[in-house]
Order: C-alpha cells, then structure tokens, then sequence
C-alpha cells in the first residue's frame, strides 16, 4: 500500500517536472520573439567574410614551381599539376594547372603548405554552375580575382556579428567609423612598438 | 436577464414588414448564418496560416512572409489560388473514388461543426441541446477520413500516416470526452449557449478554467493531438514518413486537407476558450457593469457593443490559444509513437477520469459553487 502511494507520488512530482520543463522551453521561444531577425535579404544583401574565409582558391600561374607540395598535402590529391621536364634549362616547365571546387572541401591545406604562396584563399562563395564540369577550374578561372562585396555597387554590405561595435546587433545603418570591439591587429603592434 | 440582439427575430420581423409571408421570410434566413459562418471559418484559417508563418519567424528570428500584400499578409491567399490551379493527379495504382472521398471526409464534419460556435447569446447556427456531444462525434469522422486517404494512396508512407492518424485520434478522443463531460456535469446541460451562460455573471472569476484546472490542461493536450499539432504531428512526420497521408496528395486535394487542419485547429480552440475560459463574456461583467452605470439592458447601442464585444472576445481567445500553440509548436519535440499512447492511455485517461469524478464529488458537496 505505502509503496504504491510513493510510485504515485513519484509519478506526480515527474509530471509536475515535466511541465515545468515545457514551462522553461515555452519562455524561451517567448523571449526570441522580441529579438530583432538577423535575415540578410541575400541578393541585396551581402554579408562581408571575415579575413579568414575560406572561398574559392586563388593561384598564380607564374610564382608555381610545379614542386607538387599541394597535391601531397590535399587529402584527396586533388590539384592537377601539368609540367614537362625541359632538358635544356634543366627545370620543369609548367604546362596546366587546374583543381575541380566540385570535390574540393576548401579545407586550405594546399595555401597552407605551397612554399612560394602562389596558392591563396578569396572570399568568393558564390560557386554555384548549371554544370558541375565548369567547377574544374583551369589556371586562368583560378587566377581570377572576386568581385568584393564592399565594392559592389547592387549590394548592400552587412557585418558580421563580431564585426559590430560591442553590444550592437544590428549591422543596417551602423554609423560612419564605428569599429568593432577590442584592438586591431595594427594597433597592438604599434602599441608593442611604442612601449619597447 | 437581457438576451442580446435577436438578428433573426429582427430580419423575419422586417422581412413580413415588407409583405412577405412568415414562412417565406424563415426560409430566406436560413441560408444566411451557415454561408456567414463559412466565410468565417475560411478568413479564420487565411488569418491563422498567416499568424503562423509570422510568429514561427518571430520565434526564430526571421522575418517570415513579407512581400504578398502589407506584412505578407496575402501569403496565404497566394498559396490557396497556387493550389487551386495546380493539377490534380490521383496516382495510377490508387483508388480514385476512395482517394477523392478521404480529403471531403476530413474537411466537411470539421465545418458542419461551427454549426454549434456560440459568439453571442443569439448569435450562433443553431442551438443545439445536444450541442458539444455533436462536435465530439463530428470529430470522430475525420480519422476515418484520414485512413481512407492513406489506405487509397497505395503507398506504404501514406498508410503508415493513416493508421498513426486513427490510433492517436481514438486514443484522445477518451480524455477529450470525458474533460468535456466534467464541464456538461457543472452545468447540466450539453448546450454551449447553456455552458457559456453557466459561466456568466462573475466576470472573469466565473470562468470555468478556475474550477476544472485538470481539465484545462487535458482538453487543451487532447486537442493538440486531435489537430495534429507539432508535439503530436506523427500522422504526418517528414522525417518518418514523408508527410504521412498527404504525401501523394496535390493541389485541390492537398489544399482541402490543408484547410481542414487548420479549421480544426480554430474550431478546437473556439470550443476551447468556450468551454474554459466562458466564451464570448468580458473579463468584467458588462450587464452589471451596464447597472452601475445606470443605462437601461434595453437600450440598442448597448445591445450593438455587447454583441460585437462578444465576438471579439470569442475570437480574441481562440486567437491567444492558437498563439500558444503555435509557439508550443516551436518549443516541444514530437513524442514517439509509443509515448504518444502511453500518455494518452496511461496519463490522460486515468487522470480525466479522477478529474470527472472529483467534478461530481465537488457537485455533490458544493452544488453553489460546482452548479447543483
């Protein structure tokens, strides 16, 4: 008899639990709802990357020693390094060079690890093509430079949230120089250099 | 006691006025209230859809519908008129007259239901003395319904949806019953003019929600489950089952399934807040208040004010309780097939009718209080 009127007991204070729990949950969907959207309306709004994006990769034909260091360290092997050797200059002579972003994971170990820094990231994201062959892109599509965000007269750029001044979360109508929270890079070098 | 604007009395009245005999003029009436109502209904469901797509991007800080009409909100007659001109397919295999039947079947007990919505004292289809049994067993249709579609889709997806559909409508069909029945035991009669009178007179201390506070939260739950609502949406979980047994459904078709869940959603919560939280009274009571205030019940300003203050009212808390569940939608995780019978069969059941009993054992004790 006793241990039933626990078992009920027990059943009671778990629903009471249960419902204070639903209880909390409730609130907290209540509390978002007079939170501003953080909606960027994309294709007139364009949120600007941060400087270690990770986009599409950049490459200069010209600085390439066809050394192959990139196609080592890519975990899938991935860059296509066309060269000849050249039996009179006794160098290797870079014929193509070319990576498919259709298999790319844009992990950056190539950028990484290429010891001329001919390899480097961009902001670039919108990579979308009616054809997955036009991803292959060939040393030319690699050499091209995006279109930045903040130049870009159709659009208007938004920061990122840690790009707002502190305790700001609205990135429309920022005003002119405000600048994000903490010091830039610069500024504690210099202050390096002034206090040694 | 005053009994509100008459709208039939007067438009029979003025209508013999005009030389038209008495029989004539009923029969002129009796189209009108029913066609009102449906229009309502529907305008209830655009508005619903339209306040469900805000408050879930309110919820989840977006924006929601913003560029059909001012604030979107035309949204949803743009998905109604896209859905009517979409083409109806009924898939090779199905049986057609078994997969056209299933939608009509869900959505007509769901309408023929408003039948018995009471916004004012006079201002309802008609009164019938039998009139909250009459929804609970309109409500009892629409599973079969459901389990016609699916069985008529000839798909495993669908089928799956349709049986979960009919095992959880049955299963809270009990609870919702007998919470209901607690309510039909206070004020003795099935009437939900009779309910709503029941409640009058105290204002918003009369309420039935502080006197079946048990029941409150049962019915409330049942209905979720009845509707279909998120933390009970098996019948037609993406994740499981596709959409369940609307997954080989388009256009019209779809639409009409669509529509009928979201009217059963008003309607629950209309005979919600009728049942619980007194229907179309004020907060304050507006005929004493009237007293005090030394104007005559009988004068027709008032009458207009009550009358229009009480569909509001109505409509006001059947709105506050879609909001809750809308943002319950946002909160709760769907529960399990198993957890979903096991709190109908081994929670709810037994608690609602420990609930009915205590409403009876109070009746007996305090018939003042507990309507004797």
């Amino acid at each position: 008899m006793f241990s039933m009127l626990k078992q009920v007991g027990d059943y009671a204070k778990g629903t009471i639990e249960a419902a204070k729990y639903i209880g909390q949950g409730l609130s907290v969907t209540f509390d978002h709802m007079r939170r501003r959207p953080i909606t960027v309306q994309y294709p007139y709004e364009k949120l600007i990357p941060s400087e270690r994006y990770r986009g599409r990769i950049h490459y200069e034909f010209d600085k390439c020693i066809s050394c192959e260091v990139c196609v080592r360290v890519c975990p899938i092997n991935l860059p296509v390094v066309d060269w000849e050797f050249n039996k009179a200059s006794k160098k290797k002579e870079l014929k193509h060079y070319s990576i498919d972003f259709g298999v790319c994971i844009f992990c950056g170990n190539c950028v990484e690890y290429c010891p001329t820094n001919c390899l480097s990231m961009t902001e670039e994201y919108e990579l979308a093509t009616y054809d997955r062959h036009e991803l292959n892109y060939d040393n030319v599509a690699l050499g091209r430079l995006p279109y930045k965000v903040t130049q870009d007269p159709m659009v208007t750029p938004l920061r990122e949230l840690n790009y707002l001044p502190k305790g700001v979360i609205e990135p429309h109508d920022l005003p002119e120089g405000s600048q994000r929270a903490g010091k830039h890079p610069q500024e504690i070098v210099e202050e390096a250099k002034s206090s040694s | 006691m005053n009994s509100g604007i008459d709208l039939q009395a007067r438009f029979i009245e003025s209508l013999t006025q005009l030389g038209i005999p008495n029989g004539a003029a009923k029969a002129l009436w009796i189209p009108f209230p029913s066609f009102l109502m449906i229009i309502g209904a529907t305008v209830g469901v655009l508005v619903v859809v339209w306040l469900e797509r805000k408050i879930s991007a309110a919820a989840q800080q977006r924006i929601g519908p913003e560029y059909a009409g001012p604030l979107g909100v035309l949204q949803p007659v743009a998905d109604g008129i896209k859905l009517v001109f979409k083409e109806d397919i009924i898939p090779a295999k199905a049986d057609p007259w078994l997969f056209t039947l299933g939608p009509v079947l869900v959505v007509l007990p769901v309408f023929i239901s408003y039948l018995i919505v009471p916004f004012g004292q006079n201002l309802v289809v008609t009164d019938l003395n039998v009139g909250i049994f009459f929804w609970i067993a309109l409500s009892s249709i629409a599973p079969i319904g459901l389990l016609m579609a699916g069985y008529a889709s000839n798909n495993k997806y669908s089928l799956l949806g349709g049986l979960r559909a009919a095992a959880q409508s049955i299963s809270y069909e009990i609870p919702l019953a007998l919470s209901v029945l607690a309510i039909v035991m206070m004020s003795n009669s099935l009437s939900t003019i009779d309910i709503v009178q029941q409640q009058s007179g105290y204002g918003i201390l009369g309420w039935n929600i502080w006197r079946q506070p048990v029941g409150f939260f049962i019915f409330w739950i049942a209905a979720l489950a009845e509707c279909e609502r998120l933390p009970f949406d098996l019948p037609e979980a993406e994740e499981e089952i596709v959409a369940g047994y609307q997954t080989e459904y388009a256009g019209m078709k779809f639409a009409l399934f669509y529509l009928g869940s979201y009217v059963n959603l008003v309607l629950s919560a209309l005979v919600f807040a009728i049942l619980y939280l007194g229907g179309w009274e004020f907060p304050v009571p507006l005929d004493k208040l009237a007293g005090w205030l030394g104007v005559s019940e009988e004068s027709s300003w008032l009458q207009v004010i009550t009358a229009s203050l009480g569909i509001t009212m109505t409509v006001l808390k059947a709105y506050f309780l879609v909001f809750i569940a809308v943002l319950m939608r946002w909160t709760v995780p769907r529960v399990r097939i198993d957890q979903l019978l096991d709190l109908g069969w081994k929670f709810l059941l037994p608690v609602s009718l420990v609930n009915l009993l205590l409403t009876a054992a109070l009746k007996l004790a305090f018939p003042v209080a507990f309507g004797g």
